[in-house]
């Protein structure tokens, strides 16, 4: 539902800014789904009069218009391509200079001819998105008035998503007394004046209720003498900027009160109607079901097959509406229209859904009628309607309200316990303030009474206060909140009144628990298990004599035990090399070959204060177990190194480098660490076979290699806390790969090369990719050959054949001068 | 032109049934129907015969047209269909083992450990973590442990040369959370703790409990009571029961020894529960109001329950493990059983 600023602003005494109102809305519940800004217009766009407007030489469209603007100097000359431009129209003029968006106004030549101005549609005001021709404005409108003045501008558009349960804020009032609620601020509502006079001839009507559970009430009134013409501009632009298309006075004004009031209204033509029997005397409407075989032809020009389950509006012999939702076109008002019947009633809502699912049929009155409306609203709803009426189309009142009421509505009497509002909610609130704000929300407080589970309807006794059930406050509930008929409910809308932010919370957020820390432990030995490795538990202590085998100083940093069990035990572990060597030797001389083994637990050197998280594996002999069809390998550099590789993808680490890593157990050949702020997070290596024969482990004899891997997950906890990724668009332009194959000498390294690439346009190669590396026959001694792949992008146009030859030749020339390659 | 016209159909028909695979067919397509083909350019070329000798051999183009694109499509389906069958025929013996890649496993005290944390999790615990090298005050004094106790004892406790201890018990955490943290407070803590025992089927010098804490107002030990049972339910399946009995410990107040009935004879009496019928689970009770007022929490307005559970105890019951020492054994004969439980 769109709602305007400026109209709701006449129910409401605010001085709210759009974002307050926003806000308001947002915390009463009703979303607020778009807001469009309608902003004020220049001055120089005015209403106008177009004086002349004849066809131009050589064009189909374009019309010479001669506008009389008031302008001292006399009239305008305008070129308007507009179908509907003519002359004797009153229509909205930009003069020369006024910006309207992008687009500013000046003097053009059109077909030779020249123009000093443009006639406006409303979407160039923004008003709407309608273009099919330009304004028309009212033929009294004066000449030279603003169009920020006729058109009640400027203004915003709140579009609403209303809740199903809230039918009483389908209209604007509806919105400004829960607004009014909510904010403490003072509600205006239109005067409804009682009838006082009455044309001199009333008219005969027969009116009668078949369905009284589909229908509670149906009331009618007669008018005649009514005039059909275009409604007032202001009624015309209310209806616009709620999404509504004018059409005329009578249709408008239903329109118009609907999404006032909140409650469809429809008006036939009396004229129209038929009689039920020939000597009635008057025609007929008759809320009935549809019969066996009738079909309807709809105001929506859509013929539809009635089903003996949807309700209609009949007058003596044919339906006349869809109830509720569509009227037909037979008895729609024309503009030969001079007597009317006013229909405001209420609809069983579920019929109205049924039919209107059934037939696909909906429209704004169907819309509201699903979402149940109180019999209640009939009353004041018909009596605006009439105003307007005999304001706008010169309408004079031609009967009585008719108004059966066969299944009378009866308010509602709920009884609400203070103390159930802190037991729901979780805070108390005073008695004083629960009958403000439920009174702001149109309930009556009757009298303190015993609590009651049901609700009572009105006029019932209110049972006395007494021992056996606990004191309650009684509230008479508005017919029009069909949603309030339990405690509970009154108690939602004293929460939402008073703001769910004051709603305390009772536990504070987790704050104990490390959760970052358990899930980075989580991934990581994940990982490791899904790799082939296994978890192995040691005691956490380190014997001094391994750590010297390790090349570790056992007096260094290290925390020692007074009484350990024995002198093997009796350093807290600094490292879990040495048991994983341990764990290695068992399980190799229980003739388990492959291995990969890992621990992931504390560690305790003596300088640090927390007992720091580090996680080592040790793994040899073949990758895979053995397979008839897919032949396992051994381990090797590329493998091992793959993991970590893996890890710190997984992990999303940013890690500033990766290089060599010593250590006194590793061989320093295959070592390697990845670095963050100069520390290694990662790190790898092949063992050192004369470390691992002190630990019992001979490498030589098995012919096999042993890898360690080492992390330091403490830091990587740390680094990887409140990281966040964002994600990134996806290229709008195609990518381009070209490969290069080249001899480089053995002493330039990869990454030096990789860099090298990209280094050359770093906005437009994303990625270098090695596909291929070879040694042998036809390199000569001291190089290798690479084959490399590279990916160009741009990320705002389609790179061109010429501009990619262009960076492949900078490419190449610069891998020759900085890596010394040869291209093959 | 006509000539033309018959020549093309006669050169499609060559190439189509020369087709071999799903690619030559789009070939073909793209040669003799595509925008660029000869047949299309026919069409282009009408106007150069005379106007009423347009409609007719119009007509002969389309009809080349629908022939080639008849044949196209029943190679197609001949190509389609050879592959098909070849698949079908193709020799298998599925009772061959599938490759996989490798993969480990946790060892079991973490398998059961993440489960113990994932019960209590559920239950809305949460995990705290505490050093595992403490000071006598949070192991001993805070824990209302009399000065003189005989677990304050070198044959009981591992000391360090620093002054410092490795804790006996998780309990310490309690005391830190509380120190740090205010009511409501649900935590539990799993980790290692030391007790100076010979290793042997039921001891191991270094060990993991998991410890639970759970201070609020109204806390009684009817919600121990539940907790346990909870727990017990979610670790060994519904029928298994839990029960406490009075016990003493200096930090509660009251007391109580936790069990829960035999896994292994449903209560009926085995080797494994020495014919009791109940598996002693750990101890626990109410947080004594000494402890609470220690760390500053008002024991007239908040009370609560702790409890301790041995983790290894629960991994040997949980999978008829009989011997400690297996767990610290590493041997992957033994690890690899748990592939099924670590992920
Ligand atoms: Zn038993």
């Amino acid at each position: 539902m769109k709602i305007s600023k400026n109209w709701l602003s006449r129910y409401l005494t605010h001085d709210l800014t759009d974002e307050q109102l926003n806000h308001a809305l947002t915390f009463s519940g009703i979303e607020v789904e778009a807001t469009l800004e309608m902003p004020q217009l220049p001055e120089e766009l005015i209403s106008a009069k177009v004086v002349t407007a004849s066809p131009i030489e050589g064009s189909d469209h374009l019309k010479l218009c001669m506008v009389d603007a008031n302008d001292p100097e006399g009239l305008i000359q305008v070129v308007c391509g507009a179908a509907n431009c003519r002359s004797g129209m009153m229509v909205v003029l930009a003069r020369i200079g006024a910006v309207l968006g992008d687009l500013t106004i000046k003097k053009a030549k059109l077909r030779g001819v020249e123009s000093f101005g443009m006639l406006c549609s409303e979407r160039e005001i923004g008003l709407s998105d309608e273009h099919g021709g330009i304004i028309e404005l009212p033929s009294d409108t004066p000449i030279g008035v603003s169009a920020n003045e006729l058109f009640g501008l400027p203004d915003t558009v709140f579009e609403l998503e209303i809740t199903p349960d809230r039918s009483d804020l389908l209209g604007y009032i509806g919105i400004a007394r829960d607004l009014s609620a909510n904010l403490g601020l003072p509600l205006k509502l239109p005067e409804i004046k009682e009838i006082t006079a009455f044309a001199k001839q009333t008219l005969p009507l027969k009116l009668r209720i078949d369905e009284p559970t589909l229908c509670p009430r149906y009331t009618a009134r007669l008018f005649s003498d009514v005039v059909i013409a275009p409604s007032p501009l202001w009624l015309q632009v209310d209806l616009i900027k709620s999404g509504l298309r004018p059409i005329s006075n009578v249709v408008d004004i239903t329109n118009f009160v609907m999404l006032e009031q909140g409650h469809p209204l429809h008006a036939f033509d009396y004229d129209k109607l038929l009689k039920e029997n020939p000597d009635d005397e008057g025609p007929a409407v008759i809320v009935r079901k549809a019969r066996p075989d009738e079909s309807f032809h709809a105001l929506n020009k859509k013929d539809y097959q009635l089903r003996e389950i949807d309700m209609v509006i009949a007058d003596g012999q044919n339906p006349s509406a869809l109830a509720g939702v569509m009227g037909s076109s037979g008895s729609a008002i024309s503009p030969e229209t001079t007597r009317i019947v006013l229909e405001s009633a209420a609809f069983n809502p579920s019929s109205i859904r049924r039919t209107s699912y059934h037939h696909k049929i909906t429209s704004d009155s169907s819309y509201r009628f699903e979402r149940h409306l109180s019999p209640e609203k009939t009353i004041v709803t018909s009596l605006r309607a009439t105003e307007l009426l005999i304001d706008f189309a010169q309408a004079k009142v031609a009967s009585e309200l008719i108004d059966p009421y066969p299944l009378v509505d009866k308010a509602k009497y709920v009884a609400l316990r203070p103390a159930y509002f802190e037991r729901l909610i979780g805070y108390p609130m005073d008695v004083e303030q629960i009958k403000s704000y439920l009174t702001r929300l149109g309930c009556e407080f009757i009298q303190e009474g015993a609590w009651h589970k049901e609700a009572l309807e009105a006029e019932a006794e209110i049972p006395a206060v007494c021992d056996a059930e606990p004191t309650a406050l009684w509230f008479k509930v508005p017919q029009n909140r069909v949603d309030l008929v339990r405690e509970v409910d009154l108690i939602e809308e004293l929460s939402r009144l008073d703001g769910y932010d004051k709603i305390p919370m009772k536990t504070p957020p987790s704050r104990i628990m490390d959760h970052h820390a358990s899930r980075i432990q989580e991934v990581v030995s994940r990982h490791l298990v899904t790799q082939g490795f296994f978890e192995v538990l040691n005691y956490s202590f380190n014997d001094p004599a391994s750590l010297q085998d390790l090349g570790i100083d056992p007096e260094l940093n290290t925390q020692k035990l007074i009484n350990p069990q024995s002198s093997n035990q009796s350093i807290m572990r600094v490292t879990l090399l040495s048991g994983l060597l341990e764990n290695i030797r068992y399980n190799l001389n229980h003739f388990e070959r492959d291995l990969k083994l890992f621990e992931l637990a504390r560690i305790y050197p003596a300088d640090h204060e927390t007992e720091p998280l580090r996680c080592t594996g040790l793994l040899t002999g073949n990758q895979d177990e053995t397979h008839w069809k897919h032949k396992t390998k051994p381990l090797d550099f590329s493998i091992v190194k793959g993991m970590l590789e893996a890890l710190v993808e997984m992990l999303g680490l940013q890690i500033d480098s990766i290089g060599e890593y010593r250590a006194p157990w590793l061989m320093q050949a295959n070592s390697l660490a990845w670095y963050v702020d100069d520390e290694p997070l990662l790190m790898m290596g092949l063992m050192d076979a004369e470390v691992c024969e002190k630990f019992g482990i001979d490498l030589g004899t098995l012919d096999q290699q042993l890898w360690m891997i080492d992390i330091d997950l403490h830091k990587v906890i740390e680094l990887t806390r409140n990281a966040e990724l964002t994600y990134r668009d996806l290229p709008r332009f195609p990518a381009v790969y070209r490969d290069l194959s080249f001899l480089v000498p053995e002493s330039e390294k990869w990454l030096s090369i990789s860099e090298c690439v990209q280094s050359v346009e770093p906005a437009l190669i994303s990625s270098v990719q090695l596909l291929d590396q070879y040694r042998g026959k036809q390199v000569p001694e001291g190089f290798r050959s690479l084959h490399i792949r590279f990916k160009l992008q741009d990320e705002e146009k389609t790179l061109t054949e010429e501009r990619i030859e262009q960076i492949v030749a900078s490419v190449i020339k610069s891998l020759t001068k900085q890596c010394k390659i040869q291209m093959r | 032109m006509h000539t033309q016209l018959e020549e093309l159909v006669a050169k499609a028909q060559e190439s189509i049934a020369a087709c071999r695979t799903p690619n030559d067919i789009l070939d073909a397509r793209a040669a003799y129907l595509g925008k660029k083909s000869v047949l299309n350019g026919l069409y282009a070329r009408l106007r150069e015969l005379a106007p009423e000798e347009r409609p007719a051999f119009g007509q002969l183009i389309n009809q080349a047209r629908t022939k080639i694109e008849g044949l196209i499509a029943a190679k197609d389906k001949e190509i389609k269909n050879a592959v098909r069958a070849q698949q079908v025929q193709q020799e298998l013996d599925p009772g061959m083992p599938g490759w996989m890649s490798p993969f480990g496993s946790l060892h079991p005290v973490t398998i059961v450990r993440k489960k113990i944390e994932a019960v209590f999790m559920s239950m809305g615990f949460e995990v705290a973590q505490g050093p595992e090298i403490e000071d006598e005050y949070h192991n001993f004094d805070a824990l209302n442990t009399p000065q003189d106790h005989p677990s304050r004892n070198l044959a009981d406790t591992f000391y360090l040369q620093n002054g410092k201890l490795l804790r006996t018990q998780t309990s310490t955490v309690q005391i830190r959370v509380m120190e740090k943290y205010k009511p409501p407070i649900k935590i539990i803590s799993p980790g290692r703790c030391y007790r100076n025992d010979k290793p042997d089927p039921s001891h191991s010098p270094v060990f993991q409990q998991v410890e639970s804490l759970w201070v609020d107002k109204g806390i009684s030990m009817s919600d121990l009571k539940d907790t346990l049972q909870n727990f017990a339910t979610a670790m060994f399946g519904p029928d298994v029961k839990s029960r406490i009995r009075p016990h003493f410990f200096p930090f509660t107040e009251p007391s109580a020894e936790m069990d829960i009935s035999c896994v292994s004879c449903a209560g009926e009496g085995c080797r494994v529960c020495k014919q009791s019928g109940w598996l002693e689970m750990g101890g626990a009770g109410m947080v004594d109001p000494a402890v609470l007022s220690m760390v500053g929490i008002d024991p007239e307005i908040y009370s609560g329950f702790a409890f301790g559970l041995g983790i290894e105890r629960i991994a040997m019951l949980k999978y008829n493990i009989g011997d400690m020492r297996i767990l610290f054994e590493n041997d992957v004969r033994m690890l690899r059983q748990f592939r099924g439980e670590s992920l």
